[in-house]
């Protein structure tokens, strides 16, 4: 039987080591990726011997590992691994934009950070603890920090740096306030202690706990994406290092969801706060799809428009976390996260490939990469179709068990929101759709070629993207006790 | 006595943190800044808090002043130019701040501090290391790769050259 902590500890030894190869071999630096691959899939097998344990099995209070956090820690290994993939195939354009004396030089850090990333985000998913979501949420923030900054001849990315910066020093600063806040009324900042107390609040307190809530939402809010704390995600997306941006979309909102919900279930087992907080959510919710959706109508850059779109995203799963009084709403935000993975992925690997050589990610770049590259044409269209909500794919039934979470919790408004801005999605995703098969490719244009491996990602993410559109019994099934 | 103590250390804090974002010499900044941590610690002492009050002091305004402070003259920084003011923005700001003030007046009568989960104040080295040691271990250990992390990052961020 393996101790529930070995796997972050063996996450975090495998950065540390993959660190000591950079420092001291003088091998080929595509291999330190490809060992943190290979040894993050089996850490990824490991997670399957271990199964959920009751809370006072474990010898910390800080430390809960229920079927969510074993989900997800599956989720953030898988995402790691893709990310590392990414880095390895967009290695030679960060080499570009990176002083360096030696070739090569910074590549090794660009690879172990998102490892060190990993292992935080892996903590924050079973944090149980104001303190252990703190720290843990720094270590993952801290990381993402330096990678987004991490090409310092890039302007782009030094400018997505200084902003994520800034913005985020100063979410970080609401967590804190927030959490003194709860801390001060209920004594405790352990959430099984919190809820505990929550009920016996008296009622002339109650209004400072969910002050304390709002800027603990506030600073969620910022890493999930969510309007009206969206500033920083077009700029940082689109001046950030493409695997990074693909990582910081998928995992980092994936945790953010994870520890909001948390947070919220104390107080959403309470009476006198659920009405208020469902209130919250339900405008956050509405104001995110809106915003994130008709925002992304009008971009020109493809990297900007999956930022929009991935707040757009953020609001649909806020839409299931308003929903949360019905009974599969955190089945529908696991199944919507997994497919979000899968999807977003495929479309930063198509458009990584197409940019490395076009040079530019704008959609224009695009024109005629039906004729140009056919393989990478067809995974940007199911990537897209999906991300839009076509029937048969991954991101269809996501939406579709979301809708129906709300439904069953009447939250009819949101809905029939969700629904218009789900068309709104069809035409920003599909204007990239044309932009592949309608318009005539540049006269500059070239073919691009894929590599083997890159030609067999594609046809994985693909497959999966289908197969669990037509049949999602087996990730719902690892969703059940949720 | 310590009413007094609290409103001028307030004061002084407050002050001095206003001049740092307003004084447009960076050395001026810093200095203000130093003093800043000096109220904050003073405050922390008033609460009891005397292990945070004096790494305060000893960390915040010692060490780590004395290195921004280095760095400013290392990089030899000119003095701001003013900068246009941008309405829209300013007025953004102001009603955030507003807002957030109005809540604060509206909610700190009402506050109540709650029994803390700690049984007994930690107040110097030795308890606050056991605790660490002890119950907030797991936090205290990622804490540890959180400043590996931190320092590859710098490495990365700040060498002229990478090797």
């Amino acid at each position: 039987m393996i101790v529930p902590y070995a796997l972050e500890i063996s996450v975090v030894c495998v950065g540390i080591f993959l660190l000591m190869v950079d420092a001291f071999l003088k091998t080929d630096k595509t291999t330190i990726a490809w060992t943190g691959v290979v040894v993050l899939l089996a850490i990824f097998g490991m997670t399957f011997f271990l199964s959920p344990m009751p809370v006072g099995a474990i010898p910390s209070s800080f430390y809960v590992l229920d079927p969510a956090a074993l989900f997800f820690k599956r989720f953030l290994l898988l995402a790691t691994v893709l990310t590392l993939i990414l880095s390895i195939d967009y290695s030679p354009v960060y080499l570009k934009f990176v002083p360096s004396a030696a070739p090569q030089a910074g590549l090794g850090e660009f690879f172990t950070l998102p490892i060190f990333a990993c292992a935080g985000m892996m903590w924050m998913v079973s944090a149980n603890d104001f303190i252990m979501i703190f720290v843990a949420l720094e270590l993952v923030t801290i990381s993402f920090y330096v990678l987004v900054a991490s090409m310092r001849k890039n302007q782009g990315s030094l400018e997505a740096g200084v902003k994520y910066l800034i913005l985020g020093a100063l979410s970080t600063g609401f967590l804190v306030y927030g959490i003194t806040w709860i801390y001060g009324i209920t004594g405790f900042t352990a959430l099984d202690g919190i809820s505990s107390v929550l009920p016996r609040v008296p009622e002339q307190y109650q209004p400072s706990v969910l002050f304390g809530l709002g800027l603990v939402l506030v600073a969620l809010g910022f890493k999930v994406a969510a309007v009206p704390f969206q500033f920083w995600v077009p700029d940082v997306y689109q001046g950030a290092p493409t695997p990074v941006t693909a990582y910081l979309s998928v995992a980092s909102k994936a945790a953010g969801f994870v520890v909001l919900l948390r947070v919220l279930d104390p107080f959403l087992s309470v009476a006198a706060f659920q009405g208020k907080v469902f209130g919250i959510l339900t405008i956050l919710a509405a104001v995110t799809l809106i915003l994130g959706n008709l925002a992304a109508m009008s971009q020109q850059n493809l990297k900007r428009l999956l930022a929009y779109s991935s707040i757009a995203h953020a609001g649909y799963l806020l839409v299931a976390v308003a929903s949360l009084s019905a009974p599969g709403a955190k089945v529908a935000i696991g199944f919507y996260l997994g497919g979000y993975l899968v999807m977003t992925f495929l479309a930063f690997l198509v458009l990584l490939n197409v940019a490395k050589v076009s040079g530019g990610d704008d959609i224009r770049d695009f024109n005629g990469l039906g004729k140009r590259s056919p393989v990478l044409a067809l995974g940007l269209l199911i990537a897209m179709l999906s991300l839009a909500g076509l029937p048969f794919t991954i991101g269809f039934l996501g939406k579709f068990f979301i809708f129906e979470a709300a439904l069953a919790s009447g939250q009819y408004v949101l809905v029939v929101l969700g629904a218009i801005t789900v068309a709104c999605g069809f035409y920003y995703y599909l204007k990239v759709v044309m932009a592949m098969y309608w318009q005539p490719a540049a006269p500059s244009a070239t073919n691009i070629q894929v590599s083997p491996f890159g030609h067999f990602l594609i046809g994985l993410l693909v497959l999966a993207i289908i197969l669990f559109g037509i049949f999602p019994q087996p990730l719902l099934g690892a969703l059940t006790h949720l | 006595m310590e009413v007094a103590l609290f409103w001028i250390f307030a004061a002084l804090m407050l002050g001095f943190g206003a001049a740092v974002i307003f004084l447009k010499s960076p050395v001026s900044s810093a200095l203000s800044l130093v003093v800043s941590f000096l109220g904050l610690a003073a405050l922390f002492l008033l609460l009891d808090a005397f292990f945070i009050g004096i790494i305060q002091v000893l960390v915040y305004a010692g060490a780590v002043m004395v290195l921004f402070l280095f760095i400013i003259m290392l990089l030899d920084l000119k003095t701001e130019r003013a900068r246009k003011l941008n309405i829209p923005a300013l007025i953004g700001g102001l009603m955030v701040v507003v807002g957030f003030i109005a809540l604060l007046v509206k909610l700190l009568p009402d506050f109540h501090i709650a029994k803390p989960a700690l049984a007994r104040p930690v107040n110097d080295v030795a308890s606050v290391g056991m605790l660490l040691f002890s119950d907030y271990n797991l936090p205290f250990q990622i804490i540890g790769v959180l400043l590996l992390v931190a320092t590859v990052g710098v490495v990365l961020l700040s060498r002229k050259e990478l090797k």
